[in-house]
């Protein structure tokens, strides 16, 4: 005779094809299936997995990835037209980027000298020179660029997925969001908050430095003493449910402390680095004399290990929120910026090379999209007083690369000074209704009602950028 | 629930009986006729729907098109608009328009067919509306007239129609335990339940009665149901967005809420006070307070220097108001409306700018808010030490200005050798001579000549003294800096530390202490003969310091770090200001006269300040000012503050207008008469507060409400499942004078409410949520229940104080932004009603939000409830769990501490099963053990 619980939940598992707490459950068992096209999507997908690379604080599309001569040839003249005044005030004439840039790849992509390493992966990255944010501030900006809106409180492009197509494993959460040591970015959870969408979809904070939250058995609290009380109350929820027939949420909650039970031996084990070999930690860079380069090596290295797990969509962040010193904590560069991109540039680019390279030699890039962004550009001008930029929502630069990508293009175009995008303008909206479309979905069929709109992660915009498509 | 309401709509359907031949007739003579001819317009598939009117559906004649008459009267053909409009009989409404008229055997037929009756068997949901209009069911007058007289009469009915019936009626310990979390989110005592059981074998009716009237009267009922008011007016004690700062004094509006469903406050006397309080309750603190509901939701503040940024902001904080008092109150997302006419709801977007009028001077912030007594008696108070403190604080102005003067003219004579400090770099040189430490001590900075503190440096070198000079102080050559600074970053600790003036870069600084003394140590013993420090960062020469930069110092030199040596110092150096130079010779300047009046009067002012301190402030509250005069209101194209197209004033919502009566405000109305006006239009006589509000009590009793979206009432909402008895709870609460606890008291004392939530197959079967009530709808606690429940079965809950300044969950820090981190320990402090907890937007909150409680960026009428992994891992290994267990065990000090675990947990006792297990539990890990496991079980969280 088989543990009657262990019936009870699988019978259970097979009845519940919809409903709340039933579609998560079936789905991990479901997981991965090879079907053409998977449950869930509307099509054949071309990705399965997601690793998004945030640079928070508006990493400055001018001085990293968008060259512009031009900004070379007029630097310290006035930009055309009327003064403007921007997020922190005045601006002062126009300043070339402090960094020399360099062509890289077969592609002969012009990027920053100050980015050696990021240089060698040009030929597979599809680069979007001409996004536009509707924000010009760091917080609603970097929710946008998760949710698509300024305001909180709407699901993160992860939770759309996580609600959209479940897990690809048993014991891992779906949607993982990996700080960086320096602390939060800008408005913190609710760029991986569920919003709207079921709690269970929001992204699960994990980072090197900082272990799954309430993970860890309670102190004092013996192995054995906690698998037994794990089995009496397995006795006691399965005494109570067999007395209410048809009560489904019973047993979801008994099978939700099974995986959690898994979930405590699996999860410490994803996180432990130290099963890597020391030729794969010299290539990310986790021993660096910089401890804040070696803690975002060490989260690229997790991040690597959280999708082999068959992590659905996992958030890197390479810096924190705003501090009182601009650009100290992340990339917001107002005043100085040649000595903080001097400090940013080499803690982001040996490690996220690495953790590319790393996945290319893997075979990991055929399952694996990834995007990098930022919350919006820099101006090309410097602000008034200062050797920094300001911020600059109507330009900025985002990339793709991996599953379904073309490697080795440059999408949409600034102006000759990278003050606006003026070709094939981009948005947030388009840039997801991409990454929806590489993951077998359309955008426009992805909907949820709340509080009297049928939602959508897109808004009520977007247009799929099928010049990066592979 | 669409599905369902459909469902229902063709069970009652099917039972009216049409005549078969009626029926052929239409089939083959009069449907391919509507298809061909009137379809193309007045149909689901139209393109643009035409005079509101749908013909492929029964109902859509029935109930007609914007003429809201039925466009068939069925028998008399004469009546029927329909027919003289294809008779062309009907002026200006000839139809099919543009077309010829339709041939006269097709006439024929259709006279022939009004004549039988109609009959039409189109009552699928096929030709259902694409949007709502005026007719829309919510928008009518509420129903005055009805079928039954008690909430069973209408539940009962459509259970008869399903072929369902009630459940029996519920055992008392269980009907004990619902009605003690229905009204106070709390189980039970043991006791209570015990002497309930008692007193309902004796007496059933009169023991629930009491029940429900004692639950009624406790405090813990404006707890339990103000927690749910304050989900669906989106109270938040942060700000949100990128800053989120906390916000410390809106709790008084948590209290208000609390306080008013304890007294049993008119419902619609608390909507005027919500929406103009301070109006209608000026200098009535308790009634002002009720209008920080316009400023309970999220706003920007960044303080952006961009123009149409702040145009947006401003929209969006207007916005979040009516989309608040919109949801609340009407049931209605008028918020659609801001860009363009709202899709599906009857609400062009110019009304949605003449709410915003209503709301044009609203403005977040706090304010005192005070009775006039409390203001005359601070006044009498303060007038007379600020009168005083005026006085000697100009006589110490006179004294200073004098020895300035006079110190001013001595400075004149000082020769500087050297020129002053250079923020880009200052270089002091000084004799080669060995040393391990360097002390500088500064006492003044560029910004002012008394202290150093808060002034910056990005970097300090000391170079060695030999042909190629290193610089010794680096910590990349083993050096260390210490020095006290005045700012944090908690999550980096070294942020704005000593340290960054030894990184070998300028981009960093630290931000200077007190005292103001950086010392340095090198590796070992060096010979130096220099030392440079500074401020200013950039590459560019008309980069200014961030900040301050320390201009008077002295340096001092050690090898053992005991001795120390006078090396260098600023004293020949030219002052950094006249301010500079006037404060060396201050002290020449003052006479011992002088100085006895200045220390004299500096006395005084103390003791007027301490005086004026210890005067109690008047109470500050987070209830958002008012701009007497606000700017003109404007329809805002496409939603863009920078597109104003025409001028609109406050007024009610059109839509409305045969319903209720409408008002319309001049563009110069008063800013407080536009919320008085809005708030008395939408309490008199308007049907969908009364309706809104009986769906969210009845939502409150059986977990989903008789429309299952309590906030939209509009085309995406769902349709009522019991669209009588909704209009009648409607009528009962407004001839309850719209007080909330006879309602309550009428609906709990229902067989509907009464019944067993036993699982029965023919209702699973045909109603798988209960949505008719077969039975009691069993549901998990909320997040707040759920935790308080552990706390009460520990026995550690605190209940007083009721109110006050909220606990926090979460260790709250601000370095230029707000930054949340749970609590990993809890603790007694945090012992009280989570309705107490400090509820800021963008925090986690372990336990709480893990199990569904909203991040209360947008109103929350309904709370997900979902399942997952994480929460048991919360449950099961928070230390919170295990203080509670702990606490628990703790009680369990009689003979048979399994029973009384139970008893405590469960107010039942265990089976002999679960008494073996329990036991040897305990015998191998202890009571705490035992507890762990009760807190976590599925028993304890779900309510039948």
């Amino acid at each position: 005779m088989s543990d009657p619980l262990e019936l009870t939940r699988r019978r259970f598992l097979g009845q519940m094809t919809t409903g709340m707490t039933g579609l998560a459950l079936s789905r991990l068992l479901m997981s991965d299936l090879g079907a053409a096209v998977p449950p869930g999507a509307h099509f054949a997908p071309k990705a399965k997995q997601v690793l998004q690379i945030f640079c928070p604080g508006a990493a400055s599309h001018v001085d990293l990835w968008d060259y512009k001569p031009d900004l070379i040839k007029y630097d310290g003249t006035p930009l055309p037209g009327p003064a403007e005044v921007t997020f922190q005030g005045k601006n002062g004439n126009l300043m070339k980027s402090p960094w020399a840039f360099k062509p890289a790849g077969k592609s002969g992509k012009m990027i920053t000298s100050n980015l050696p390493h990021m240089a060698k992966h040009v030929d597979d990255i599809a680069f979007i020179h001409s996004m536009t944010s509707r924000s010009n501030t760091h917080g609603p900006g970097c929710v946008a660029m998760n949710t698509c809106f300024t305001r909180d409180g709407f699901p993160s492009a992860g939770t759309w997925v996580s609600h959209a197509l479940g897990s690809l494993n048993q014991n891992l959460p779906t949607y993982v969001s990996v700080q960086d040591v320096r602390g939060e970015p800008p408005n913190g959870k609710a760029n991986w908050g569920n919003g709207f969408l079921p709690a269970r979809h929001q992204g699960v904070s994990l980072a090197a430095q900082q272990p799954l939250r309430n993970l860890a058995r309670p102190e004092g609290v013996s192995d054995e003493a906690d698998r037994d009380t794990r089995a009496f109350l397995r006795t006691l929820n399965a005494e109570h449910a067999a007395e209410r027939a048809g009560n489904d949420e019973l047993r979801a909650r008994i099978a939700a402390y099974e995986l959690a039970a898994k979930m405590q031996l699996s999860a410490p084990e994803v996180s432990d680095l130290s099963r890597e070999p020391e030729h794969v930690h010299a290539l990310y860079g986790t021993a660096d004399a910089n401890p804040l380069k070696a803690a975002y090596a060490k989260n690229c290295l997790l991040s690597r290990r959280l999708l082999e797990q068959g992590v659905r969509y996992v958030s890197l962040y390479c810096a924190s929120r705003a501090s009182a010193v601009d650009g100290f904590l992340n990339w917001d560069a107002h005043k100085t910026l040649k000595s903080d991109y001097d400090r940013h540039c080499p803690i982001f680019d040996q490690p996220t090379a690495a953790l590319l390279t790393d996945l290319k030699q893997r075979g990991m890039l055929d399952d694996v999209l990834i995007i990098w962004c930022t919350e919006f550009g820099r101006m090309p001008t410097h602000q008034v007083g200062t050797s920094g930029r300001d911020h600059n929502p109507d330009a900025y630069t985002t990339w793709m690369m991996g599953a379904g990508v073309k490697g080795g293009v440059s999408y949409g175009a600034t102006d000759e000074m990278g003050r606006r995008s003026v070709t094939d303008v981009a948005t947030c909206y388009d840039f997801y209704a991409t990454v929806l479309h590489l993951l077998g979905l359309d955008h426009e069929k992805l909907t949820y009602y709340h509080n009297g709109a049928n939602r959508r992660l897109t808004d009520v915009h977007g247009h799929v950028i099928k010049p990066i498509l592979a | 629930m669409r599905s369902l309401a459909a469902l229902l709509l063709s069970v009652v359907a099917a039972t009216a009986a049409d005549d078969p031949a009626g029926l052929a007739f239409f089939e083959q003579k009069i449907r391919p006729v509507l298809a061909e001819n009137c379809y193309e317009c007045h149909s689901a598939k139209a393109k643009k729907l035409k005079g509101g009117l749908y013909l492929d559906s029964k109902a859509g004649w029935e109930k007609g098109g914007d003429s809201g008459q039925a466009v068939i009267v069925p028998g008399k053909p004469d009546e029927s608009l329909l027919l003289r409009t294809v008779l062309h009989t009907e002026p200006d409404m000839e139809m099919p328009p543009k077309k010829p008229k339709l041939a006269d055997a097709i006439l024929a037929d259709l006279t022939a067919w009004i004549r039988m009756g109609a009959p039409d068997p189109r009552t699928q949901a096929t030709g259902e509306a694409k949007r709502a209009d005026k007719f829309w069911w919510s928008l009518q007058p509420l129903a005055k007239e009805f079928k039954h007289a008690t909430v069973d009469g209408f539940v009962g009915e459509k259970l008869a129609a399903n072929g369902l019936d009630f459940n029996p009626p519920a055992g008392p310990a269980a009907l004990i335990t619902r009605m003690t979390y229905d009204l106070t989110g709390l189980p039970p005592s043991p006791e209570a339940q015990d002497a309930f059981v008692a007193a309902h074998a004796k007496d059933p009716k009169a023991a629930t009665e009491a029940l429900v009237d004692r639950l009624l009267a406790s405090p813990r009922y404006g707890e339990q149901w103000g927690r749910r008011w304050l989900d669906v007016v989106r109270f938040g004690e942060s700000n949100g967005f990128e800053r989120n700062f906390v916000i410390d004094d809106l709790w008084p509006f948590r209290d208000y809420v609390i306080r008013s469903l304890n007294e049993d406050k008119p419902f619609d006397q608390f909507i005027r006070e919500h929406l103009a309080g301070d109006v209608l309750g000026k200098g009535r603190p308790e009634v002002e307070v009720g209008s920080a509901f316009l400023v309970a939701g999220p706003y920007d503040d960044v303080g952006n220097q961009d123009k149409v940024a702040q145009k947006n902001i401003r929209a969006a904080t207007i916005d979040d108001m009516i989309t608040a008092a919109g949801g609340a109150f009407l049931g209605l997302t008028i918020n659609c409306a801001r860009c363009h006419h709202h899709k599906f709801d009857p609400i062009p977007t110019e009304d949605y700018y003449r709410l915003r009028a209503a709301f044009e001077g609203t403005v977040h912030g706090r304010r005192t808010v005070v009775t006039p007594e409390e203001k005359r008696a601070y006044d009498t108070q303060m007038r007379p030490l600020a009168a005083a403190r005026a006085k000697a604080q100009a006589e110490q102005d006179r004294l200073k200005k004098e020895v300035d003067a006079k110190a001013l003219e001595l400075s004149k004579n000082l020769r500087p050798k050297r020129p002053k400090v250079d923020i880009y770099g200052t270089e002091e040189r000084f004799e080669a001579h060995p040393a391990r430490f360097v002390r500088m001590t500064m006492t003044a900075q560029s910004t002012s000549p008394f202290s150093a503190v808060g002034a910056k440096l990005s970097e300090v070198e000391v170079w060695s003294a030999e042909p190629t000079p290193r610089n010794v102080a680096l910590r990349s050559a083993g050096g260390r800096a210490e020095g006290v600074k005045n700012a944090t970053a908690r999550d980096f600790p070294e942020a704005y530390s000593a340290v960054l003036t030894i990184d070998g870069d300028t981009g960093a600084q630290w931000f200077i202490g007190s005292p103001s003394v950086l010392t340095l140590t090198f590796a070992r013993t060096e010979t130096i003969d220099r030392l440079v420090f500074r401020n200013a960062k950039g590459t560019v020469k008309d980069d200014p310091t961030r900040g301050a930069t320390p201009c008077e110092y002295f340096i001092e030199t050690s090898v053992d770090g005991v001795t120390w040596r006078r090396v260098a110092d600023s004293d020949d150096r030219q002052p950094f200001t006249p301010a500079h130079a006037s404060a060396r010779f201050r002290r020449e300047a003052t006479t011992p006269e002088t100085a006895k009046a200045l220390a004299a009067v500096t006395k005084e002012l103390a003791r007027l300040d301490a005086a004026i301190a210890a005067v109690p402030p008047l109470r500050q509250m987070w209830v958002g000012t008012h701009v007497a005069k606000p700017e003109p209101t404007f329809v805002h194209k496409g939603g863009d503050p920078m597109k104003p197209a025409q001028p609109v004033t406050a007024s009610s919502l059109g839509v409305l207008d045969q319903v209720t009566k409408p008002f319309a405000l001049p563009a110069d109305a008063p800013e407080g008469a536009r919320r008085t006006a809005l708030a008395d239009w939408i309490t008199r006589d308007n049907p969908l507060p009364p309706r809104v509000l009986a769906n969210r009590v009845w939502q409150g009793h059986f977990g989903t409400g008789i429309v299952d979206t309590p906030s939209d009432f509009g085309f995406l909402g769902s349709q009522p499942t019991h669209p009588e008895l909704l209009d009648f709870l409607a009528n009962r609460l407004l001839a309850h004078g719209w007080k909330l606890k006879p309602l309550h008291r009428e609906i709990m004392l229902s067989r509907a409410y009464l019944q067993s939530s036993a699982h029965r197959t023919d209702g699973a079967k045909a109603d798988k949520d209960a949505r008719l009530l077969w039975r009691f709808p069993p549901r998990r606690l909320q997040a707040e229940e759920i935790r308080d429940t552990l706390l009460t079965v520990a026995g550690k809950m605190r209940l007083e104080p009721a109110g006050g300044p909220g606990f926090r969950l979460y260790d709250y820090y601000v370095n230029n932004v707000s930054t949340y981190v749970p609590l990993a320990q809890h603790g007694p402090a945090t012992y009280r009603r989570a309705v107490y907890h400090q509820n800021a937007r963008a925090s986690v909150v372990d336990i709480l939000s893990d199990y569904d409680l909203p991040d209360i960026a947008f109103a929350a009428p309904k709370r997900a409830n979902t399942t997952s992994p994480l929460q048991s891992l919360t449950l099961f290994n928070h230390s919170f769990t295990l203080d509670m267990a702990e606490a628990l065990a703790a009680r369990l000090t009689g003979k048979d501490p399994i029973a009384d675990a139970y008893r405590l947990a469960f107010r039942r006792a265990p089976s002999a099963k679960e008494r073996a297990a329990a036991e040897q539990l305990i015998a191998k890990h202890g009571k705490t053990a035992l507890c762990r496991a009760l807190l976590n079980a599925n028993e304890l969280i779900f309510l039948e």
